[in-house]
């Protein structure tokens, strides 16, 4: 087997306030194949985010990447000297933000975006260009593309603004595209429209997808692997099926269960008690441990990295049964 | 039974005033086209008491219109809301501001509907001391019990909104909208911005209230595995009309308008693993200029001839069960 198109080893992301270090990113390593869609799950704060920002190397002070490597193609990305990463960026990676009015310039016309874009990367004519972006557009399900590369952002939809960021971040065909919670803000039907669009496009053009969501019933739809984050640690990660059906690390579970499915109507939901723990001054060991309720006294220590099954990997002493 | 309240052909319609220049070329013109958005067109539905009605829609489908409107906080343009006998559109202010305390209001966002200046205890309790439901000796056990009841600690009393997490200041809102025992809640996408983890502690915690105090709620949401999982019947709207209304069981088990079928289709499931979706094609219309006839017409796979012409009505498909769509006239 080749070298993964992405591996991230024990990266570690923290941001020095005048409160302390607060520990976002505390030793993440996964990897992505091409063509992969990688599902990042975790909650607010959990280190998602910027997860996918230290990989583009968008972090801004007081956060660094303190160590660890991010291999992309073998090249670490970290150690990559600012002008290649950033002639690297908007090229073979690229990233899709919730709010797509952070991607889209409200003072320039679709087509003069979707223009620059291309022309930062490669020397190409304008009426290629236009072509170019025309084909982006309609790849991604937008009708009557030709009026919409006229328009400007506010004369789009929320949907239709998210589904342009996205044709932008396609348009250079990347090797890797990280998506942070792209349809959160959307409508369930847009939401789908835009799943099943980006779904086909990956596997069409194999492009490697890490998708950054708080849902997990997005990504059991979407993702071949699934990742969860708590507290700036990956605690659980392997392949979506097996994850969904066998989740090993009680935080995972805890998710699963506390989601309102169709055979519990009414029933009292499995919480999951007390909230998730401040980043600064974490206590070692298990950061789930004072919510767990499999929590042992061997939790303080470190908590070493397991693979309960094929393919997947746990941090947590006392898994499910 | 008479119904807890019943909401009779309500309507809501907002209006932007057109701004001079659009005033000056109407001069020219002649004619003014003035802007008109029906956030609710002739809404009508009864709750019974002790029941929970969820009501779904996407975003600018007038849900959140409709429940303000019978919250209070809104003035409806058209239409009758009757509460428990009393008509709130029409009584004198003192019996509709009486009725109106028993229908209260929790919101979406925990972060601005809580004034940041006032102490949690001020925030829970004042609306009890003015409304002369708690003398000031007992002021302060009153607010003690009722944080207790919402599951906060009441040694935080002392403290402002900003010291809490989104989940504790959900629960403050609860506690805010309880403290004047109120029979009726209208929750507001109340979980929609809590994380997965938080949104179950206070789904259950809204379910345990029902229990205790014998609540009857209008659940708001645009998730429908919320709705699904509170709801005892389901109000489906689209762009300011309910198009299907149903028990929960039966809703989930066959949809009968077509956009609820569509909704259902495509929200992302656990057990719907990498299905294939087959997203409803185009864009929810601007409310200001809805299609004609049926508003869902130009997405919907079945439209015929008809539909483009006529909106249809809101009727009884089966008992209980109302649907406003022409195929079930066939």
């Amino acid at each position: 087997m080749s070298a993964p198109l992405l591996a991230l080893d024990e990266v570690r992301t923290w941001f020095f306030t005048r409160q302390g270090v607060a520990k976002a990113v505390d030793g993440v390593s996964f990897s992505l194949e091409q063509g992969e869609i990688l599902g990042l799950a975790g909650e607010s704060g959990s280190g998602k985010s910027v997860t996918g920002l230290s990989i583009l190397g968008l972090v801004d002070p007081p956060g660094r990447v303190v160590c660890g490597r991010i291999l992309f193609r073998g090249e670490d990305l970290l150690r990559m000297e600012a002008e290649r990463l950033r002639r690297l960026r908007g090229d073979r990676l690229a990233m899709v933000f919730q709010d797509p009015m952070m991607t889209l310039n409200p003072v320039l016309r679709v087509d003069t975006q979707m223009i620059e874009t291309l022309a930062a990367h490669r020397t190409i004519g304008r009426s290629d260009a236009q072509q170019l972006a025309l084909e982006a557009l309609r790849r991604v399900g937008i009708p009557a593309p030709e009026q919409r590369l006229r328009s400007y952002p506010h004369q789009l939809s929320g949907g239709m603004r998210q589904r342009v960021a996205i044709a932008i971040a396609l348009i250079n065909q990347p090797d890797l595209v990280i998506a942070d919670e792209p349809t959160t803000a959307l409508d369930v039907t847009i939401q789908a429209q835009i799943l099943h669009e980006v779904r086909k496009l990956c596997r069409d053009s194999g492009t490697a997808l890490v998708w950054i969501t708080h849902d997990l019933a997005v990504l059991a739809g979407l993702a071949d692997r699934i990742a969860v984050m708590y507290a700036g640690r990956v605690v659980e990660s392997g392949p979506t099926d097996a994850m969904l059906e066998r989740a090993h690390h009680p935080y995972t579970a805890g998710l699963i269960a506390s989601l309102p499915s169709r055979n519990r109507r009414g029933e009292r939901l499995t919480q999951i008690p007390g909230m998730a723990p401040a980043l600064i001054d974490l206590p070692p060991g298990c950061p789930f441990r004072p919510r767990c309720p499999r929590a042992l006294e061997r939790c303080r220590g470190e908590i070493p990295l397991s693979a309960p099954e094929p393919a997947r990997t746990l941090r947590c002493l006392n898994p499910m049964p | 039974m008479q119904p807890l309240l019943e909401v009779d052909a309500l309507s809501k319609r907002f209006r932007r005033a057109p701004d001079l220049a659009t005033r000056l070329a109407g001069r020219i013109t002649g004619g003014v086209r003035e802007e008109v958005v029906h956030a609710v067109d002739a809404v009508s539905f009864r709750i019974a008491r002790g029941e929970v009605l969820g009501l779904v829609g996407e975003s600018g489908c007038g849900k959140s219109t409709l429940g303000r409107m019978i919250a209070g906080l809104l003035a409806p343009s058209a239409g009758r809301i009757v509460y428990d006998g009393v008509d709130l559109t029409a009584a004198r202010a003192g019996a509709a501001a009486r009725a109106a305390l028993r229908i209260q209001m929790i919101f979406q966002d925990p972060f601005a509907s809580l004034n940041p200046r006032m102490r949690v205890a001020d925030i829970v309790g004042e609306a009890a001391l003015v409304h002369g439901m708690v003398g000031a000796q007992d002021y302060a056990a009153f607010v003690d019990d009722i944080l207790r009841r919402v599951g906060l600690d009441p040694s935080c009393k002392r403290r402002f909104p900003h010291q809490f997490s989104g989940g504790q200041r959900q629960r403050i809102g609860v506690a805010r909208a309880l403290a004047v025992r109120p029979e009726f809640l209208i929750c507001d996408e109340a979980v929609s911005a809590l994380d997965v983890s938080i949104r179950a502690q206070v789904l259950n915690l809204f379910v345990e209230l029902k229990e205790t105090l014998g609540l009857t709620y209008l659940f708001i949401s645009h998730d429908l595995g919320v709705i699904e999982h509170m709801s005892d019947r389901i109000a489906v709207m689209y762009l300011g009309r309910i198009v299907e209304l149903a028990s929960a069981r039966e809703f989930f088990l066959m949809p009968n308008h077509p956009y609820s079928r569509a909704l259902l289709e495509e929200v992302p499931r656990l057990d719907a693993r990498r299905a294939q979706y087959h997203p409803i094609r185009g864009e929810i219309p601007s409310p200001i200029d809805p299609p004609p006839g049926c508003h869902f017409h130009p997405r919907c796979p079945h439209a015929f001839e008809r539909c483009r012409i006529e909106a249809p009505a809101l009727r009884v498909i089966a008992p209980g069960r109302w649907s406003a769509c022409h195929r079930n006239d066939a």
